[in-house]
């Protein structure tokens, strides 16, 4: 298992340094370099080509590129061309905010997904099964977007339920720790705070959840269909075994494996999706920080989001590998 | 009264019928044989016995008496009650039948809790006993090990391991040598042989091989489209085999004593040519005696000790 670790670690690095390059060479294909943004659109060549030197733009490809890696491995993005602050900060002010939102969604994927597909697996064949399956193929084929919209129109304009926008409640004292708000008022004892919170989160989690739910409910349900058929559960069941031990032991370990492959796959999407929901809900994570500095071609903030994004991409992925090598013995021995 | 004592067992999914009136006994400590080629119905018949068959798509009936008791009838927490204590199973395929995810050690503690209560190093100490029995060396880190880890031969001594981990009083094995290499196979048998005489367990052996049958059973019954064609004492059987199905098998059987050249002497036709039951011998289109006799109603079960169901059995022989 260590020398899987460390394989898997040395993998990593290669796959960062990959994506380094790529990022680097994109964004040396881009038109319009940032001496364009920077400069009054009345500037001489001159003014330009000094701005270039300045910026180290002349210099051969490689140093650039040297340059931008050390620089990206201090965590130096650069400033923000639209606020002029540092991108590690604006994005460390953003981040907590859809970690906490993509965390909440994956929780509600999973922890209602895996269930249901398992019970439409075993009830194969009934409504149960029947409402599964179709509403999950509905999940999978709503925009993100859209279905974010429609909740907040029903359950937050007209119902009035739950908040239409925002993280928290104007006006409500929070002390922050983790950035997490749920966690943090249940840490400090504001409980007042974690509960307005958890309702701020609701519609936007579940909105998010939509698609990874509608995925795992699937791969469960087809993943528990084949394993009920296998030689081992026939074996336990020979064995005498009570049905919680076949169920547990001898199904639901093995029907895991293709679901936590999966989960990691719908891990990296799920920042796509926050994007777009953050944007309905005015939720204040790096959604809609990153729309502005697309359209305003900030391209140190779309640097340090990029690579944000692929990093945690990265990481999320060496940790579903890790925990498949720990759920299944014959990876482990293959590497 | 026979340990087990199967009566008219029927075995259907859907219209189609896989096990059509099969009976037959297994007394204490015996080991009986149930013969065919693939699709007569026997694994069938153990899964029926066993209770393992779908509860949905299967309809089962007729009788299955262990110890007097109904098995067919009995509710299924009863039968999951007997199921790897009073009557365990072999499987044929010692890998899909082992769970690549669990470690060895797990998957025999587990029959071990479930049916005799031994719970940690108790079940672990046990565990190790049974493989140091099935002949596994170095039992105590084969337990952490997982079924990927060991060799063909090991696996399925594992799973006789589980089989006989709560001392059962049938062992039922399904063709538990199909999957492994022929020197493999010998040992294997001769391990199943081992453990039934000191146990004085009672064997259903489920095999195509007669070589198998001639070397370890008592009593053979020889199987064809879901029915008993043939009944015997092995030595009975291999000296005067008396319904053309079962004279087939054995002089398709490969011979060591004849010119290489020799062509090997299948039985014509495929299962798949058959006749109900009820209007005739299922085995009429493929047989070389068949006369007009033959095909005019049910053949009954003919005989004392050595049982047939071939109406023309004397001219045959």
């Amino acid at each position: 298992m260590l020398r899987y670790t460390i394989k898997r670690l040395l993998q990593l690095a290669v796959a960062l340094l990959g994506l380094s390059l790529l990022l680097f060479a994109w964004f040396k294909a881009l038109p319009g370099g940032p001496e364009n943004r920077m400069l009054p659109d009345n500037a001489t060549d001159q003014q330009r080509e000094a701005l270039r030197q300045a910026l180290g733009l002349d210099e051969p490809i490689w140093t650039q590129y040297g340059e931008f890696l050390s620089r990206i491995v201090r965590l130096d993005f650069g400033s923000s061309l639209s606020s002029g602050r540092p991108i590690g900060t604006e994005l460390a002010e953003r981040l907590p905010a859809t970690i906490e939102l993509s965390m909440w969604a994956i929780v509600i994927a999973v922890g209602v997904g895996i269930p249901l597909g398992y019970l439409a697996a075993r009830k194969r064949g009934s409504w149960l099964d029947f409402t599964a399956v179709s509403g999950s193929l509905v999940g999978i084929c709503i925009p993100v977007f859209f279905l974010a919209a429609m909740l907040k129109v029903v359950f937050a304009q007209e119902l009035a339920w739950l908040p239409t926008a925002f993280r928290l409640s104007p006006g409500l004292a929070y002390t922050e720790i983790t950035g997490l708000r749920v966690l943090d008022g249940i840490l400090t004892g504001e409980f007042d705070v974690a509960w307005d919170a958890a309702q701020h989160l609701v519609l936007p989690a579940v909105a998010l959840a939509s698609i990874p739910l509608a995925v795992i409910v699937r791969i469960t349900r087809a993943s528990v269909l084949e394993v009920v058929g296998e030689d081992y559960v026939r074996t336990a069941d020979a064995k005498g075994l009570k049905p919680a031990t076949i169920r547990g032991r001898h199904v639901m370990k093995n029907a895991m494996l293709p679901v936590v492959t999966v989960i990691g796959l719908l891990l990296g999407s799920l920042f796509a999706g926050a994007v777009l929901t953050e944007s309905v809900f005015a939720f204040g994570g790096i959604g809609s920080f990153i729309y502005q500095a697309t359209t305003e071609r900030d391209y140190p903030a779309l640097m340090g989001f990029i690579l944000v994004i692929a990093v945690s991409y990265v990481v999320l992925n060496l940790i579903v590998d890790l925990s498949y090598g720990f759920l299944d013995p014959r990876v482990r021995v293959r590497s | 009264m026979a340990l087990l004592e199967v009566e008219d067992l029927r075995v259907a999914f859907g219209g189609t019928t896989a096990v059509d009136g099969v009976d037959f006994q297994v007394d204490q400590g015996q080991v009986v044989g149930l013969v065919g080629e693939s699709g007569c119905g026997k694994s069938v018949t153990s899964l029926a016995i066993m209770g393992l068959l779908p509860r949905r798509g299967a309809t089962v009936s007729g009788r299955a008496r262990f110890d007097g008791v109904d098995l067919l009838t009995l509710p299924r927490s009863d039968m999951r009650r007997r199921r790897g204590s009073d009557l365990a199973m072999v499987f044929q395929d010692p890998l899909s039948s082992l769970n690549p995810v669990v470690k060895i050690g797990t998957q025999i503690t587990e029959v071990l809790e479930r049916h005799r209560g031994l719970r940690g190093e108790a079940a672990t100490k046990e565990a190790e006993h049974l493989l140091d029995r099935v002949g596994i060396p170095d039992p105590r880190r084969r337990l952490g090990e997982y079924p990927h880890q060991l060799s063909g031969g090991m696996r399925q001594r594992v799973l006789i391991a589980i089989a006989v981990a709560c001392a059962p009083r049938l062992l039922i094995a399904d063709e538990p040598t199909t999957a492994l290499d022929v020197t493999i196979q010998a040992q294997i048998l001769e391990l199943l042989k081992d453990l039934v005489d000191a146990e004085g367990t009672a064997l259903l052996m489920i095999t195509h091989d007669l070589g198998v049958v001639a070397g370890l059973c008592d009593e053979v019954n020889v199987l064809y489209s879901g029915r008993v064609v043939e009944s015997a004492t092995a030595p009975d059987l291999f000296a005067l085999p008396t319904h053309p199905y079962t004279v087939g098998l054995l002089n398709s059987i490969p011979r060591l004593d004849l010119p290489i050249h020799e062509p090997l002497k299948p039985i014509r036709g495929s299962i798949a040519d058959v006749i109900r039951w009820q209007d005739g011998c299922a085995f009429a289109p493929r047989c070389d005696r068949v006369t007009e006799k033959c095909v005019e109603g049910e053949p009954p079960l003919i005989g004392a000790s050595h049982f047939h169901r071939c109406v023309m059995a004397e001219e045959v022989a």
